[in-house]
């Protein structure tokens, strides 16, 4: 018994006295911690590598198109590889344009669908919706936008037009927007919706007035980040939007330019006019892209529910 | 919570807004810089431009992407109202849009195919199916291949096919090798390693240069002519890569477009196909397509190259690429497009300016056939 009494008064002893310079104490653990630590660091700046390289290299060869005016407002119509000139504002305009109507059709669906799967979802329908997002989200672009080929040009006989391209950049965002959506909608505490029903507010009210308010920044940051990652696709702009260098906003009729298949159409050339616009095309974008992830991560702050 | 929401909604206000405020202009000839452009410019204002407004789209072979982008160019000057797009997809991806009615016409490095591989339809068949006419190929830009070469203290070289094949082979490995020094009397050649720089992507460039080894040297060079080298050397990517590895290296030799070799200043070897040795020029390359055989019937001018031609004065290591349109056009509205720009692209004055970015100029005679053949379309 006494022995007993007697480990365990020690233990006690030994947790309150010795847990504060446990580091101190026992080294191979303090070893150890350090060799984690620096692991962990060089995994951190080995990954870095890469990223800081494509910045700096872009914004040193491509960073003094950025700064002139014409940049920003003029097209490539009747430049060519070999003069000097012109800006992308047609190929700006041409993967803002492009994105917001992605965005436009892809964010009712995915918010539709990812309420259908927290909310009411139950089942083997629910299974199978649920199921079908996942093999959505393992689509290659390049298979999207085939699909969509085959099924515009091919079976329907269309023309290639940008309004060809968004579709194949739906089929890649609705998967991004049903699964952040959903995640955020489950974060919303369920207490809330019980409340709301206490106090005999049916479902749908509950759901419009209380759930989505809620989750709304985190929604909105998803939809940045998916909006972010689709204007970066080249594969679907390559096989259904073939480039122009005039401004184009017609979403139906005629070709579109947009960032991506700008960088593509001069990618090969070695006269320094165009690699300079190649450079700029691409700081461009990755700045679009940049911003569009500040913007989804400061709206992600304000989220209520995280 | 409800002032933050509106906040939201305000910050995807500026988001969607961005896409419509980004209103920019298609004006760029007020600030252009002048350096760079080509006489084909300014000689553009001849009152011989028929002008049009509308959109034509072509896709195709990159190989003529620079002459055709020049020729929009200088075409889009003379008529502010005429959207001409050109997408240097690749030969083969030119012409399977054309033939699926995605663009007005093709350009491409070599004819529509007349037989059908495995029993499928020809090319030449779908785009006649297509197009419910016979569908037409137009040369319209010829490009030549250039041996270029970096030997100190030499500045003027020729070449016969058979020493070309043996130094492309790796079988001759200095400059001063008896082959060499036999046609090269009167050059003081060093004893310098020959070092053969060679395309490591595929490319066309690759391909034709083959193709002209193994007709005109059959018993030098014996692999088939491919896009992917088979010889000997050190592989550089692209034309950039291998002019570059020319041009810092002594004794270094390569097969290029010939805008590469004048843009890096390199030594371009005259070519002796048992004529006499032909240096290559607008003029000389010009007579090599003036003497190929006309492949096609009628206005379709598809040519038959002869790389072994004896012809006096012909450069013979060429590309030529065509447009390949559909000679009715079911929207005549388009027929009437088509044949507007080609005609300017046809022309005297844009063929010349071409030289300059290392294109060669149509010869007189072919370029008239083109302009009859142009004249028939509708």
């Amino acid at each position: 018994m006494s022995t007993v009494t007697h480990v365990g008064e020690e233990s006690t002893r030994a947790k309150a006295v010795t847990l504060p310079d446990m580091g101190g104490k026992s080294s191979g653990r303090a070893i150890k911690d350090q060799a984690a630590r620096i692991v962990m660091w060089s995994a951190f700046v080995i990954a870095c590598v890469p990223l800081v390289w494509i910045l700096v290299s872009t914004l040193l060869k491509g960073g003094h198109m950025l700064a002139s005016v014409d940049w920003w407002t003029l097209s490539q119509n009747g430049i060519t590889a070999r003069r000097e000139g012109g800006g992308a504002a047609h190929a700006i305009q041409g993967t803002l344009i492009q994105g917001a109507v992605t965005a436009l059709m892809s964010v009712p669906i995915g918010v539709l669908t990812a309420i259908y799967l927290v909310e009411y979802g139950r089942g083997r329908f629910a299974k199978a919706v649920s199921f079908m997002v996942d093999i959505l989200t393992g689509v290659p672009s390049i298979v999207a936008a085939l699909f969509i080929y085959a099924l515009w040009v091919t079976t329907f006989g269309f023309q290639r037009v940008p309004f060809a391209v968004t579709l194949a950049l739906v089929l890649l965002m609705i998967p991004t927007i049903v699964r952040s959506t959903e995640e955020m909608l489950k974060l919303v505490p369920n207490e809330l919706r019980e409340a709301s029903y206490a106090l005999g507010v049916p479902k749908w009210k509950t759901i419009v007035s209380i759930v989505l308010p809620t989750a709304f920044s985190g929604i909105v940051t998803g939809v940045l980040l998916g909006l972010a990652r689709v204007m970066g696709e080249t594969a679907p702009l390559i096989i259904l939007g073939p480039y122009t260098k005039s401004m184009a906003s017609n979403l139906f009729d005629g070709l579109m330019g947009t960032l991506p298949t700008m960088i593509n159409q001069d990618r090969t050339e070695a006269l320094q006019p165009a690699v300079d616009r190649v450079w700029g095309a691409a700081l461009t974008l990755i700045l679009i892209v940049f911003v569009l992830n500040l913007l989804g991560r400061f709206l992600g702050r304000f989220s209520k529910v995280s | 919570m409800k002032t933050t929401r509106l906040a939201q909604l305000a910050s995807l206000a500026v988001v969607g807004s961005m896409a419509l405020a980004a209103c920019g202009s298609d004006n760029t000839t007020g600030s252009t810089s002048a350096e760079g452009s080509s006489s084909s410019a300014s000689a553009s204002e001849s009152a011989a431009t028929e002008c049009f407004s509308g959109t034509l789209n072509a896709e195709g072979s990159s190989a003529q992407k620079n002459a055709i982008e020049e020729a929009i160019a200088s075409y889009g000057e003379a008529c502010k109202d005429a959207k001409l797009n050109y997408n240097p997809t690749g030969s083969g991806a030119g012409i399977k849009q054309f033939i699926a009615g995605q663009v007005d016409f093709a350009g491409s490095d070599s004819a529509l195919k007349t037989e059908g591989k495995d029993g499928a339809q020809s090319e030449a068949v779908a785009a006649e199916a297509f197009c419910g006419s016979p569908a037409w190929n137009l040369p319209m830009v010829t490009g030549p291949i250039a041996i270029a070469f970096n030997v100190k203290g030499v500045d003027k070289l020729t070449i016969t096919p058979a020493v070309a094949a043996d130094i492309f082979s790796g079988k001759i490995t200095t400059w001063n090798d008896a082959k060499i020094a036999e046609i090269n009397k009167g050059v003081t050649l060093p004893a310098t390693a020959i070092k053969v720089f060679f395309r490591s992507d595929e490319s066309g460039t690759t391909e034709n240069f083959t193709k002209y080894l193994k007709a005109a040297a059959p018993e030098g060079w014996t692999a088939d002519a491919s896009k992917k080298w088979t010889g000997a050397g050190e592989g550089k990517e692209k034309s950039a890569g291998v002019a570059e590895g020319v041009k810092s290296t002594d004794g270094g030799v390569t097969y290029v477009e010939w805008s590469y070799a004048k843009d890096n200043k390199l030594g371009i070897a005259s070519v002796d196909n048992g004529a006499g040795a032909v240096e290559l020029t607008g003029e000389s390359v010009g007579k090599a397509v003036a003497v190929a055989e006309q492949a096609g019937t009628g206005n379709d001018l598809a040519l038959k190259l002869d790389y072994a031609t004896k012809e006096a004065g012909a450069y013979p290591i060429i590309l030529v690429t065509y447009e390949i349109v559909c000679s009715k056009n079911k929207d005549a509205e388009k027929g009437k497009n088509i044949k507007a720009f080609l005609k300017h692209f046809a022309s005297t004055d844009v063929q010349k300016g071409l030289e300059e970015i290392g294109y060669a100029p149509l010869p007189k005679e072919v370029e008239d056939k083109v302009l009859t053949a142009i004249d028939a379309l509708s």
